[in-house]
C-alpha cells in the first residue's frame, strides 16, 4: 500500500505579515501504481502539493500520508524529480545516480549493480564519468530521473519534469517516460501546466483552479486510453491525433481557460 | 604574435630603454633615488651570494614564505570550517556575527602593535597577523557560498536521505567552493600584504627586514630587488593555489564547464 | 525568530566581552597585556582630553583622515579617467596593461621604503602609499565599465544620430558609474588599510603612529584604543560609500 492521499489540506502563506491562501481544504488520493497529474494556472499551488507530499513543506491544516504514513520531512521513499534537474555538478553521473543508493547503506557491489542498470535503463550508456553540465537538458534530465528511480521509492514526485526542455526533447522524454513507467510501474505524482503532456502520459488529471487552490474537475484518461486502445500508437504525435485525446484536451483547456481569466491575460 | 603582445612588448621594451637613459646613460635620476640597471644587478648579486641583513636572500625569501603558508594554512583552518558553520546554521550565525562585526573593520595592518606587544618581533607575531589578515576573508566567503547554495541542491540532497556528515562533505563543502577559493585567494593577498607591513615594523629576518634595512641604508636597489622578490613571492604563490583550484574542482574544467 | 536572533547575538557578544574580562581581571594574562574593555574605553576617552605621541586621539584621527583624503582623491582623480581611456582606445589599453598587470603584484605596503626615499615621512610618503593601495580597484572598475559598456546603448545613441562628444557625457559616462562607484568603495577600504600601514611604518602623526607609540611604551590600552578608533572610522567610510552607491544603484534601477 503506497498510495499518496492528500486529506482537507490547506496551506496558508504568510509574507510580509499578509497571509496568502494557497491551498483550501484538497482532498486527493492517488492510488498504487497510479499515475496522477495536475494540471492548473500558475500559482494555483500545485508546486506546493508535491512540495508537501516530497516532505518539503507541511499543510496548514489537514494531512498528507504516503504509503499510510503522514508525511515527516524529505526522505529517499518519496523521490522527487526537480524542473531544474538539481544534479550535483561536482559529481560524475554515476556518482549522482549512486548518492541515495549509499545512503541506503547498500554493499558496493550492489550500488555498483544497481547503478549500472539505471544507466542502461535511462540510455546513459557511456556518460557514467561525465559531469552534469557536459550533458544536454534531457541527458540531465535522464540523470535525474535515473537517480529517482534507482532507489525504487514508494513514490515519484516530478515537479514540471520536462518543463525546462526543448520542445522536440520533451517528446523523446515523455516516450521514455511511459516505456519507463510500464517497465516498472511507480506511484507517480506529476505537475505540469502541458495540458497534452498530462493527458498523455496520466491515468487521472487534476485540474486545480486559480489561487486559492481547489481541486475543480478530476479526468479520469485511463478508462478512455483503454477503451480507445491509445496504447496501439507507438509515438506521442500519433495519440495526439486520437480524436478521443483531442476531445480530451480541448475538455481541459476550456476548464483551464475559465480559471486564467481575470488577472493574467 | 597578436597585436596585443605586440604593443605590450614594444611597451616594456621602451621602458626598459627609457629606465636606461634616464639613469645610467643621462643620470637624470639620481642613483640616491632610484638605481640604474647595473646598480640593480650588483644588488641582486650581492643578495644573493654574500647575503644582506644578516642572510642571503634566499634564507630571507623561504622566510616569509614559511610564515606566510604557516598563517594562511591556520588561517583556513579556522575560518572555513566556520564560514561552513555561519552559513548553514542560523543560530550560529546569530551567536557569531555580533563578535565578527566588531572585528572585521579592523584593518589586519592594525593588529601588528598588539601582535608585537604579545608576542615580540619573531615568528609568533608575525603569523597571528597574518592569521587575522587572512582569516576573516575565508569565514566571509565561506559562509557566503553555503548562503548561495541553490535551495533545490539541498532539497535533493535530503530527498535523496544524505544525513549529516556525508550530507556536510559531499553537498555543502563542493557546492560553496568555487566561493571558499575566492575568499583563499583574498587571504592569500592579505597574507603577503600583511607580512610585508610586520616585518617593515620590525622583524629579525625576511623580506620585509630586507626592505626595512635597505630604506635605512638609503639603497635604492636593494629596495627594488626587495620588492621583486616579494612580488615574485605573492604571484608564484597565486599561481599555485590557482593550480590547486583547478585539481579540486575538476567539474569546472572540463570541457563545457564554465 | 528575530527575537531569537537578537538574544542569540547578545549572548555571543556577551560571552566574548566576559572571557575577554575573566582572562584580565583574573590575572590569567597579564592586565599590563591584556586590559580588561573598560580599561580600553577609559584610555580611549583620556587620549581624547590628553594628547599622547604629540596630539590627542582626535588629532591624531584628524591628520589620518586628511591623509587619507588627499592620497584616495589623487587615486580616484587619475585611476578613474585613465581607467576610461583605457576602456575605450584599444591602444592606450595594450600600452597601459602589461605595466599596471606587473604592477599590481607588488603589495603597495612594499613601495614603503620608496615612498620615504621619494616623499619623506612627513605627509607624501603615507599619501603614496595610500595611492598605490586605491589606485587599482579605481582603475580597474573604470576600466570593466568603459570597456565591456552595453553596445546597444551606443548604437540606439548611434542611431538617433548623437554626436560623438554627446555620446560620450550622455551614454559612456553615465553607463559607467555604478562600476565607478563599486570600484571607489573597494578603493577606500584598500586605501584606508594602507595608510595604517603607512602610518606604522613612517610618520610622525595619525593613528596608526599613536599605536606604535603606544607599543613602544608597552601601553595595551593605546594600542588597542587606536585599532577600535580605526575600526570605527573605517566601518564609517564604508557605510557611507555603501549608502551612495546603494542610492545611485536604486535610482538606475539596479537595486
Amino acid at each position: 500500500m503506497s498510495g499518496i492521499s492528500f486529506e482537507n489540506v490547506t496551506r496558508v502563506f504568510t509574507r510580509d505579515g499578509k497571509d496568502f491562501l494557497t491551498l483550501d481544504d484538497v482532498s486527493l488520493s492517488v492510488a498504487e501504481k497510479e499515475f496522477v497529474a495536475i494540471v492548473g494556472p500558475s500559482g494555483c499551488g500545485k508546486t506546493t502539493c508535491l512540495r508537501m507530499a516530497a516532505g518539503f513543506d507541511a499543510p496548514t491544516r489537514g494531512a498528507v500520508r504516503v504509503g499510510g504514513e503522514t508525511v515527516a520531512g524529505p526522505g529517499p521513499d518519496r523521490a522527487v524529480v526537480f524542473q531544474q534537474f538539481a544534479l550535483f555538478p561536482w559529481k560524475s553521473v554515476a556518482d549522482n545516480i549512486a548518492l541515495g543508493l549509499r545512503n541506503k547503506r547498500l554493499s558496493r557491489g550492489e550500488i555498483d549493480a544497481k547503478t549500472a542498470d539505471a544507466i542502461k535503463l535511462m540510455g546513459l550508456a557511456g556518460y557514467e564519468t561525465a559531469f552534469p553540465h557536459q550533458l544536454s537538458g534531457g541527458m540531465q534530465q535522464r540523470v535525474a530521473i535515473a537517480r529517482a528511480y534507482v532507489l525504487e521509492p514508494q513514490v515519484l514526485l516530478m515537479d514540471e519534469p520536462f518543463g525546462a526542455l526543448d520542445a522536440q526533447t520533451r517528446v523523446v522524454m515523455q516516450e521514455e517516460l511511459v516505456r519507463i513507467a510500464r517497465l516498472n510501474p511507480r506511484t507517480v505524482l506529476f505537475i505540469t501546466h502541458a495540458v497534452e503532456e498530462a493527458v498523455y502520459l496520466a491515468d487521472r488529471v487534476v485540474i486545480m483552479t486559480r489561487r486559492p487552490g481547489r481541486i475543480k474537475e478530476i479526468i479520469d484518461v485511463a478508462s478512455i486510453r483503454r477503451t480507445q486502445a491509445w496504447d496501439r500508437h507507438a509515438n506521442v504525435e500519433d495519440v495526439m491525433d486520437l480524436e478521443s485525446f483531442v476531445h480530451l484536451r480541448s475538455h481541459i483547456w476550456r476548464s483551464l481557460r475559465e480559471e486564467k481569466g481575470g488577472s493574467e491575460r | 604574435m597578436t597585436r596585443r603582445t605586440g604593443v605590450g612588448l614594444g611597451t616594456i621594451v621602451v621602458l626598459a630603454l627609457a629606465w636606461y637613459v634616464l639613469t645610467t646613460l643621462t643620470g637624470a635620476i639620481s642613483g640616491g633615488r632610484f638605481p640604474s640597471p647595473q646598480e640593480l644587478w650588483l644588488a641582486l648579486r650581492q643578495a644573493l651570494t654574500t647575503g644582506y641583513a644578516d642572510a642571503t636572500l634566499l634564507v630571507h625569501a623561504l622566510h616569509s614564505l614559511r610564515l606566510v603558508v604557516s598563517g594562511f594554512l591556520v588561517a583556513i583552518a579556522v575560518g572555513v570550517p566556520l564560514g561552513l558553520l555561519m552559513g548553514w546554521s542560523r543560530r550560529a550565525e546569530a551567536l557569531i556575527n555580533p563578535v565578527f562585526l566588531l572585528i572585521r573593520p579592523i584593518p589586519p595592518l592594525a593588529w601588528i602593535p598588539l601582535a608585537i606587544l604579545w608576542l615580540g618581533l619573531g615568528d609568533g607575531a608575525k603569523i597571528m597577523v597574518i592569521f587575522f589578515a587572512a582569516f576573516v576573508p575565508s569565514v566571509i566567503n565561506t559562509a557566503t557560498g553555503v548562503r548561495n547554495i541553490e535551495p533545490a541542491m539541498i532539497e535533493a540532497a535530503q530527498m535523496l536521505g544524505t544525513r549529516r556528515v556525508r550530507f556536510v562533505l559531499e553537498v555543502l563543502f563542493p557546492a560553496a567552493l568555487p566561493m571558499i577559493f575566492t575568499g583563499l585567494r583574498l587571504s592569500l593577498q592579505a597574507s603577503w600584504t600583511t607580512l610585508v607591513a610586520a616585518e617593515l615594523v620590525g622583524a629579525l629576518a625576511g623580506l620585509g627586514r630586507v626592505l626595512n634595512v635597505a630604506q635605512q641604508d638609503i639603497f635604492p636597489a636593494m629596495i627594488l630587488v626587495g620588492m621583486l622578490a616579494v612580488s615574485i613571492l605573492g604571484w608564484g604563490t597565486t599561481r599555485i593555489l590557482a593550480m590547486a583550484e583547478g585539481r579540486v574542482m575538476p567539474w569546472l574544467n572540463v570541457e563545457g564547464g564554465r | 525568530m528575530a527575537v531569537e536572533r537578537l538574544l542569540l547575538g547578545i549572548a555571543g557578544f556577551s560571552a566574548f566581552v566576559c572571557v575577554w574580562s575573566a582572562l584580565s581581571v583574573t590575572g590569567a594574562v597579564p592586565r599590563q597585556f591584556l586590559p580588561a574593555p573598560w580599561d580600553v574605553v577609559s584610555r580611549a576617552l583620556a587620549l581624547t582630553a590628553q594628547p599622547f605621541a604629540g596630539s590627542t586621539l582626535q588629532g591624531h584621527l584628524a591628520s589620518s583622515l586628511q591623509r587619507f583624503c588627499y592620497g584616495y582623491l589623487l587615486a580616484a582623480a587619475i585611476g578613474i579617467p585613465l581607467g576610461l581611456a583605457m576602456g575605450w582606445y584599444r591602444w592606450l589599453d595594450n600600452v597601459v596593461s602589461p605595466i599596471f598587470d606587473g604592477l599590481r603584484f607588488v603589495a603597495p605596503i612594499a613601495w614603503v621604503p620608496f615612498a620615504a626615499l621619494w616623499f619623506g615621512t612627513g605627509i607624501g610618503g603615507p599619501i603614496m602609499i595610500i595611492f598605490s593601495g586605491a589606485f587599482p580597484p579605481c582603475l580597474i572598475n573604470a576600466y570593466r565599465g568603459a570597456r565591456f559598456v552595453d553596445r546597444r546603448l551606443i548604437e540606439a545613441a548611434q542611431m538617433l544620430g548623437t554626436g560623438s562628444f554627446r555620446t560620450l557625457t550622455e551614454v559612456l559616462l553615465p553607463a559607467c558609474v555604478p562600476s565607478i562607484v563599486a570600484g571607489l568603495r573597494v578603493s577606500a577600504g584598500l586605501g584606508w588599510q594602507s595608510l595604517i600601514g603607512a602610518e606604522l611604518i613612517v610618520a610622525s602623526a595619525g593613528v596608526g603612529y599613536m599605536m606604535v607609540q603606544g607599543q613602544s611604551n608597552v601601553s595595551t590600552p593605546t594600542v588597542m584604543a587606536g585599532m577600535i578608533a580605526i575600526g570605527i572610522v573605517g566601518f564609517l567610510i564604508d557605510v557611507l560609500l555603501r549608502q551612495t552607491e546603494s542610492m545611485i544603484n536604486r535610482r538606475r534601477g539596479l537595486a
